[in-house]
């Protein structure tokens, strides 16, 4: 046993020296400390312009808040693919958990005075309890009946919103809650990607340990699951709840910053709901990874196609004008040329080009604990096998 | 020497149609299964005994499947008891029965297509806690390592379910139900599409697991093969029980050989 333990811490040691990371590990640890350097680097000379450069806005100012907003934006994505990416169960109306956070927290904040770090807990249990009476129906229906309920699920809450304006502020929100950390660019950022890598880590250790696997399982086969004397139910109901807590402290920690407010549009729209499934499928739907990519490339798309003065001849309108045009069409493509999401791509691409293709060898559960370059069994397709299953029960299949 | 008279005694008992909790480690009691009008399983009773090899043999339809799955939990039954271990479990769901230590293969094998042979079998050793750092550093394998190699496929731990043969699809559903470590195994239809050597090589298996301390239940339509490994056989027919003792007496037995017109009693 104690043997068993020192092989694991210096397993665990090893994991931890950043040499000793596979490549695409190194990357990941050099694009967050660029990310945390980055209020830094702008102050320097040459490096800083060319920060500013590379910043989707025309200040850094600017910059950084429009980075803040897009981490935010990563995090909804990583919470839908907490559940939706890994267990199958496709999740069309996750604005409801953002909302539920948000709302509460502003609320809690505004007619109750609570100071905004109480308040966003608040957000946080509420969306929780959100994602258990999501959660539960979900055991009962499966596949496109239960997407069916997810989307309907925020229209309700939108329309309560809107007879309730009186309470809720109707279409136009609820005004400016107090913020967390103040108006600061700096400060801000840093709220945002704190929050962003604490989100990160615990999503990324949590589908990286057995709960992970247990997860993905599901999505294969719910049967050989509960075979292997594993409880369905009690998973599902887990990442539901896990799925609408982050959602919801997301929600809940955007509405109390200069870049957020708790609005409809922000928070619930039919658009923001498909955003964070473009995001995540996108990026790699149940890697975590690549929502977070995803998220972070869906939000900023459109800012920095807004900062290009240029005007196409014959339509006469400029690139920023048709930003979301733009923003649609070149999703479109990237979702074309790559089903199983960019990261598995860059991955496998990776593995390739090092000579480190296949080999067989047992390595880190790295994707989720799959093959990224197996594509009869990414989880898209997994996924639409699942739908296809209900479909032609639906239209009454045999029983298999 | 203890299981001749323990089946023995078992013979009087499943006959006389009152089985009770403790007579065997799974007993099962006037057991009714029925889908809409069709009765597919008509009040049948019968015991297994611990440590024994039992045969549960029918014709295709015969109802088979239908027992098994009202036993772990699948279906639950329409009516009647069962018990295991002494204690009443009728309905109970899937992965409990599998907790308890009940564990079963499939027919139609389901292997998670998405990961590895190891990664299969390492699944069913899971724990059932929903936040844990186990698996987080890249894994021990060992024990989920040494079942495949108790099921013969340690030189194809990291090839997906989709390149194994036939007979290593097989030997991968015993593989995850082994990880489960059970005390009783239902074991569907382990010898269909087998040849003659990889029948004798699981035969042995199954044989060792029992020597080891485990139940097996064998279910299989086709007597070739099953006939040398168990101890003991239940026939069923239609949903109800038809015959019931040793490898010899259900080959003889007329009722039986009817059933079957003569087929798979070579």
């Amino acid at each position: 046993m104690t043997d068993n333990d020192t092989s694991r811490l210096r397993l665990l040691l090893g994991r931890l020296n950043p040499l000793g990371l596979p490549l695409r590990q190194k990357i990941g640890v050099f694009g967050l400390a660029f990310l945390i350097a980055m209020p830094l680097l702008v102050s320097l000379p040459v490096v800083g312009r060319f920060v500013v450069m590379i910043l989707p806005a025309s200040s850094w100012e600017l910059g950084l808040y429009n980075l803040a907003a897009a981490l935010f934006f990563g995090m909804f994505a990583m919470s839908w693919d907490a559940v939706s990416g890994y267990t199958g169960e496709i999740s069309f109306g996750h604005g409801l958990f953002f909302a539920v956070g948000g709302y509460t927290s502003a609320m809690l904040n505004m007619g109750h005075g609570l100071s905004p770090w109480v308040s966003v807990l608040g957000g946080v249990l509420l969306a929780a309890v959100a994602g258990v009476m999501i959660g539960v129906p979900a055991l009962r229906i499966e596949g496109p009946y239960l997407s069916l309920v997810t989307l309907v699920a925020p229209l309700i809450l939108l329309q309560v919103f809107i007879y309730m304006s009186d309470i809720f502020g109707g279409e136009q929100g609820l005004g400016n809650p107090e913020n967390l950390v103040g108006l600061g660019f700096v400060s801000n950022y840093f709220l945002a990607l704190g929050l962003f890598l604490a989100v990160f880590v615990l999503l990324w250790a949590l589908t990286r340990s057995n709960t992970g696997s247990i997860l993905t399982a599901i999505r294969e086969d719910e049967n050989a699951v509960s075979a292997a004397g594993l409880s369905t139910a009690k998973f599902k109901i887990f990442a539901f709840v896990l799925s609408g807590a982050i959602g919801g402290l997301a929600g809940a920690a955007y509405v109390h910053t200069p870049v957020g407010s708790p609005t409809p549009s922000e928070l619930m729209s039919v658009i923001i709901n498909v955003e964070v499934i473009i995001a995540a499928v996108l990026g790699g739907m149940g890697t975590i990874v690549g929502a977070a990519l995803g998220g972070l490339f869906v939000a900023m798309l459109p800012d920095y196609l807004n900062l290009v003065e240029f005007t196409v001849p014959v339509i006469g309108k400029s690139i920023s004008e048709m930003s979301f045009f733009l923003f649609a069409i070149v999703t479109l493509f990237l979702l074309n040329i790559f089903p199983g999401g960019v990261l598995r791509w860059g991955i496998a691409l990776g593995r390739r080009a090092t000579g480190r293709d296949g080999g067989g060898k047992e390595g880190m559960a790295a994707d989720g604990g799959q093959s990224p370059e197996d594509a009869g069994t990414n989880p898209v397709a997994q996924t639409m096998e699942r739908y296809q299953e209900y479909y032609d029960n639906m239209f009454g299949g045999d029983d298999k | 020497m203890s299981a001749d008279a323990a089946t023995d005694e078992l013979a009087t008992a499943t006959t006389a149609e009152d089985v009770r909790p403790d007579d065997g480690i799974l007993a099962v009691e006037s057991l009714r299964k029925e889908f809409g009008g069709l009765v597919a399983v008509d009040d049948l009773s019968f015991a297994v005994q611990e440590q024994e090899i039992l045969g549960f043999i029918g014709p295709n339809g015969a109802g088979k499947s239908t027992t098994f799955n009202c036993v772990t939990g699948t279906y639950p039954p329409t009516a009647g008891t069962v018990w295991y271990k002494g204690e009443q479990v009728t309905g109970t769901p899937p992965h409990k029965m599998v907790k308890r230590g009940m564990a079963r293969t499939f027919q139609s094998f389901a292997p998670l297509e998405d990961r590895t042979v190891l990664k299969n079998v390492a699944l069913s050793m899971m724990n059932d806690t929903l936040v844990t750092v186990e698996g987080l550093l890249g894994e021990f394998h060992d024990e989920a390592r040494a079942i495949c190699e108790r099921v013969g496929l340690d030189d194809r731990l990291y090839q997906t379910p989709a390149e194994l043969p036939h007979a290593g699809m097989l030997r991968l559903e015993l593989g995850r139900a082994l990880g489960t470590d059970p005390d009783l195994l239902l074991v569907d239809e382990p010898f269909a599409g087998l040849s003659g050597p990889e029948v004798e090589s699981v035969s042995d298996l199954l044989l060792d697991l029992r020597d080891e301390g485990m139940t097996l239940v064998v279910v299989d339509h086709n007597m070739r093969g099953l006939l040398q490994l168990i101890d003991r056989a239940i026939v069923i027919n239609f949903g109800s029980l038809l015959a019931n003792g040793s490898p010899d007496e259900i080959k003889n037995n007329p009722d039986v050989q009817e059933a079957y017109l003569g087929g798979g009693l070579e």
